[in-house]
C-alpha cells in the first residue's frame, strides 16, 4: 500500500521551501557590516591576541602574564584566542581571511609567508626601530623589505648530543667535518645506541634541507630551485648511507627522536631550545639536562660555514580593530627589557635583543649560551618559507627521500622528480 | 536387517555423529580462537589507553614496553579532574551531540517515512540527491559553511556546531530510517485508517512506536558523529563552546610534546558516560542498525 500526495499538496510544500529557500538567499545577500578602520587611533584600544601559547600548560602561564601587565598599563582588555599548535595556521587563516580576527598574534617564523599572503598584515618597521633587535631577529620578520613581523624568540633547529654517550664511545663532541661526524657515528654505534636519530619519517624529512645546503645546494638560487642538482643527490645519497649502515634508524620523527633522546636510546637528534624542557619531562635520568650538548654542524669541507635551519616565534598585527595599540603590544612584548628577561626565564625562549641576550638572565643559563654560540650564529631562514606553498615543496622533497631510503627511487631520480614539483609551484 | 546390518548402522550413526562432534568442536574452537583475536583487537588499545593513563611520565617510553606499569600512579587522573576546562568541553559536547541526535532523528523520521510510503514525483532522485552529500568530505564544506555561518553572526555558538553535524547525520539517518519503515507492513498502517484514523495519527501512534529500535539507532549514530567530530568544532566554536575533540588537543598537546598520559586519563573518563549510554541502549542499537540495513 502507498500513500499518494496530492498534487495541491505536492505544491503546497514546494512553494513552502521555495519561499524558505528565497528568504534564506535574501538574508545571505544582506549586506556585510563594515568592518572598522581604526589605525592610528590615540587612545590604546581592546584588542584580539592569538596565541598557541595559550593553550598549553608549560607556556600559557608566562603569555598570560605578558597580557595582563600590559592590559593594566593601559586599562584595556586583550581577548585571548588560542589554536592547537598543528591547526593554528589554519585556523588563524580562515579567521584573518573571514574578517574575523584583527590584532596581535603569536606566528612561526616558517608561517610569515603564508600570512602576509593575505596582505591584512600590518607594516611594523616603525615599532622596530631603535629597540636593538638582532638583525637576524628583524631578517626573520621581513618580506620585500616590509616588517610584518617582530621577533619574540629566535633560535635555531641544531644538533643536540649527550655528552655522557660520546665519551663512552670516545667520539668528538666537536665534529668539524662530514667525516669526523661519521666516524663519531660510528663509535656511537659500537656502544649499542641509535648513534643520531635522524628525521627519517616523511612528515618530518623536511629536515634534510639542511644537509643539502651542507653539501652546498643553495636549495633557490636566482628565483628557481637547485633541487636535483649534484650538490643534493650527494647529500641523499649521504642520508641513504648513514641509513644503510645502521647510523640512522627508520621511522623517526621529532617526537620520536626527542622520546629516544630521553630514553638514552639515542646519543645525538636534531631540535630547537623549545624541546628541551619536553626532553628532560619524559626521561627517566635525572641529570639529562646536564649532559644535552649543543653541537655545531658538521661542515663539507674544513672552512665552510656550517648551516642551520631558523626557528622562532614572531608577534604580527592583523589590520583591522585595536590594531594600534596591538602594534605597541608587539612590540613591548617583543622588547621590554624586563618582560622579556622574565618571559626567558619562565620558558628559557632566547629574547630578540641585544640588551635582553646580555643580561644575566641568559649568559648564565649554560645550554641556552651554548647553543646561541655553537648552532643559532649561524642560522638562517629556509629558502623555501619565502613561498606560500613552501609546505607542499618541503613535503615533495621528504616524500622522495623516503622514497630513496626504501631503495624504491635512486637520489638523482628522486631529486629531479622533487625539483620539478617544486619549480611548478614556484610558477 | 540383520543384526550385523543393524551394528553398522549403529556404528555409523555413532561415527557420524562423532564425525559430527569433532567438526563441531573444531567449529567451536575456531569460533573462539577468531573471538578472541576480534577482541584482542578491539580492546588492546583500550588496554593499553588505560595503562598508560596510569604510568607515570618517565616510564611511558620505557622499552621494551610492559604490558603492566612498573609503578602505577593516580596523578594524571588528578590533574584532569582538577582542571575544570575538560568538564566544560564535556558539556559542551553532551549539549551538542544530544541536541544534533534529537534533530537528526526528528527531521529524518518524517523524511524517511515519506521516502518509504508515499509516492510522488521525483522521489528517488530527491532521495539519492540526499544520500549524494555523503559523497564530500566534511572538510571540503569546513570554509564555505565558516563565511556563511559568519555571515549570519553564527560563529562561536553552539548553533553553528548543531547545524554544520545535524547537515552531515541527516543523509545516513534518513537512509536508515527509511530501510526501517520499509520493513514495516503496509497492512497496519491501512488498517489504522480504515479505524478512521489520519495521516498524522497514524504516523505518530501506529508507525512510531514500532519504529522506536530504529529511531534510537540513527539517533546514536548522530550523537556519535557529532561526539567524535574535531574540524568543524575547532573551526566553528570558540574557546567557551569547544567540545571535547579540540578541547582535549588544546590542552594535552603542544608544540613540542604531548602529554600522553593525561590524554589517555582524559580521554577514558570522558567515554564513560557515552559507554553507559550505549550499554542501556544496544539492543535498541542492533536491532535498528540491521532491520535497517536489510531493507536499505
Amino acid at each position: 500500500m502507498t500513500l499518494e500526495l496530492s498534487r495541491r499538496d505536492l505544491l503546497r510544500f514546494s512553494a513552502v521551501g521555495v519561499g524558505s529557500a528565497a528568504l534564506l538567499g535574501l538574508a545571505a545577500c544582506a549586506p556585510t557590516p563594515s568592518t572598522p578602520n581604526p589605525s592610528g587611533d590615540a587612545k590604546p584600544t581592546n584588542f584580539d591576541f592569538a596565541s598557541w601559547s595559550l593553550s598549553e600548560d608549560a607556556a600559557k602561564g608566562a603569555v598570560q602574564s605578558a597580557m595582563d601587565a600590559f592590559a593594566k598599563t593601559d586599562s584595556i582588555t586583550i581577548s585571548p584566542v588560542t589554536y592547537p599548535y598543528n591547526d593554528y595556521l589554519n585556523q588563524l587563516t580562515l579567521q584573518v581571511r573571514g574578517g574575523q580576527f584583527s590584532g596581535a598574534a603569536q606566528l612561526d617564523v616558517a608561517w610569515l609567508s603564508a600570512l602576509a599572503a593575505l596582505g591584512k598584515l600590518v607594516d611594523l618597521s616603525s615599532f622596530a626601530t631603535g629597540l636593538g633587535y638582532t638583525a637576524s631577529g628583524l631578517g626573520a620578520g621581513k618580506i620585500d623589505g616590509a616588517q610584518y613581523g617582530l621577533p619574540w624568540t629566535i633560535g635555531a633547529v641544531g644538533l643536540i648530543g649527550n655528552a655522557e654517550l660520546f665519551d663512552r664511545a670516545g667520539a668528538s663532541l666537536t665534529p668539524t667535518t662530514i667525516e669526523e661526524f661519521e666516524e663519531g657515528l660510528r663509535a656511537l654505534k659500537g656502544i649499542g645506541v641509535i648513534p643520531y636519530a635522524a628525521s627519517t619519517k616523511a612528515a618530518q624529512l623536511k629536515d634534510i634541507l639542511v644537509w643539502m645546503q651542507t653539501f652546498g645546494s643553495p636549495i633557490i638560487d636566482g628565483g628557481k630551485t637547485t633541487v636535483g642538482d649534484e650538490a643534493s643527490v650527494k647529500a641523499v645519497e649521504w642520508y641513504k648511507k648513514l641509513y644503510d649502515e645502521g647510523l640512522i634508524a627508520p621511522d623517526v620523527d621529532r617526537a620520536g627522536a626527542r622520546t629516544l633522546f630521553a630514553q638514552g636510546t639515542t646519543a645525538l637528534y636534531d631540535d630547537a631550545l623549545v624541546g628541551k624542557s619536553a626532553v628532560t619531562s619524559q626521561s627517566p635520568d635525572s641529570g639529562l639536562g646536564d649532559k644535552m650538548t649543543p653541537i655545531a654542524r658538521p661542515v663539507l669541507k674544513a672552512g665552510d660555514t656550517p648551516q642551520e635551519v631558523l626557528w622562532g616565534h614572531l608577534v604580527v598585527v592583523v589590520d583591522g580593530e585595536g590594531a594600534q595599540t596591538a602594534a605597541e603590544f608587539a612590540q613591548w612584548v617583543t622588547s621590554d627589557p624586563q618582560q622579556t628577561v622574565d618571559y626567558f626565564e619562565a620558558l628559557s625562549l632566547p629574547p630578540t635583543t641585544e640588551e635582553a641576550l646580555a643580561s644575566d638572565a641568559v649568559k648564565n643559563d649554560a645550554f641556552v649560551a651554548a647553543f646561541t654560540d655553537a648552532v643559532t650564529v649561524d642560522a638562517q631562514p629556509s629558502p623555501l618559507w619565502q613561498y606560500v606553498g613552501y609546505a607542499q615543496m618541503e613535503s615533495a622533497i621528504a616524500d622522495q627521500v623516503q622514497a630513496v631510503l626504501i631503495g624504491q627511487s635512486s637520489a638523482s631520480d628522486a631529486m629531479t622528480a622533487a625539483g620539478s614539483t617544486i619549480s611548478g609551484l614556484i610558477g | 536387517m540383520s543384526a550385523l546390518g543393524t551394528q553398522a548402522a549403529e556404528l555409523a550413526a555413532i561415527t557420524g555423529s562423532g564425525r559430527r562432534l569433532g567438526r563441531r568442536g573444531r567449529v567451536r574452537w575456531g569460533t573462539w580462537i577468531a573471538l578472541l583475536l576480534l577482541a584482542l583487537f578491539a580492546f588492546l588499545p583500550v588496554y593499553w589507553l588505560l595503562v598508560t593513563s596510569l604510568t607515570p611520565d618517565d616510564l611511558v617510553f620505557r622499552f621494551p614496553p610492559s604490558p603492566f606499569p612498573a609503578r602505577v600512579t593516580f596523578d594524571h587522573y588528578a590533574e584532569v579532574l582538577g582542571n575544570p576546562a575538560i568538564f566544560g568541553y564535556l558539556r559542551n559536547s553532551v549539549l551538542v551531540s544530544v541536541i544534533t541526535a534529537v534533530l537528526s532523528v526528528v527531521v529524518s523520521m518524517y523524511m524517511g517515512y515519506a521516502f518509504s510510503k508515499y509516492r510522488f514525483a521525483g522521489r528517488k532522485s530527491l532521495m539519492y540527491f540526499v544520500l549524494s552529500s555523503q559523497m564530500f568530505p566534511q572538510a571540503l564544506l569546513l570554509v564555505t559553511l565558516y563565511l556563511v555561518f559568519a555571515q549570519f553572526g553564527l560563529l562561536n555558538t553552539y548553533l553553528a556546531l548543531i547545524i554544520s553535524f545535524t547537515t552531515f547525520t541527516l543523509p545516513l539517518c534518513v537512509w536508515m530510517l527509511k530501510g526501517f519503515f520499509d520493513a514495516l507492513p503496509d497492512d497496519l498502517i491501512e488498517a489504522a485508517r480504515i479505524d478512521g484514523a489520519g495521516p498524522w495519527r497514524i504516523f505518530h501512534s501506529v508507525v512510531l512506536p514500532l519504529a522506536a529500535p530504529g529511531l534510537v539507532a540513527s539517533g546514536l549514530f548522530a550523537f556519535v558523529r557529532g561526539w567524535n567530530d574535531f574540524i568543524f568544532a575547532l573551526t566553528l566554536a570558540g574557546p567557551d563552546k569547544q567540545t571535547l575533540p579540540p578541547g582535549l588537543v588544546n590542552t594535552f598537546i603542544s608544540e613540542a610534546s604531548t602529554s600522553w598520559p593525561e590524554l589517555m586519563a582524559a580521554s577514558l573518563l570522558v567515554s564513560v558516560p557515552v559507554c553507559v549510554v550505549f550499554i542501556l541502549l544496544q539492543r535498541f542499537l542492533v536491532g535498528g542498525i540491521t532491520a535497517g540495513a536489510v531493507k536499505g
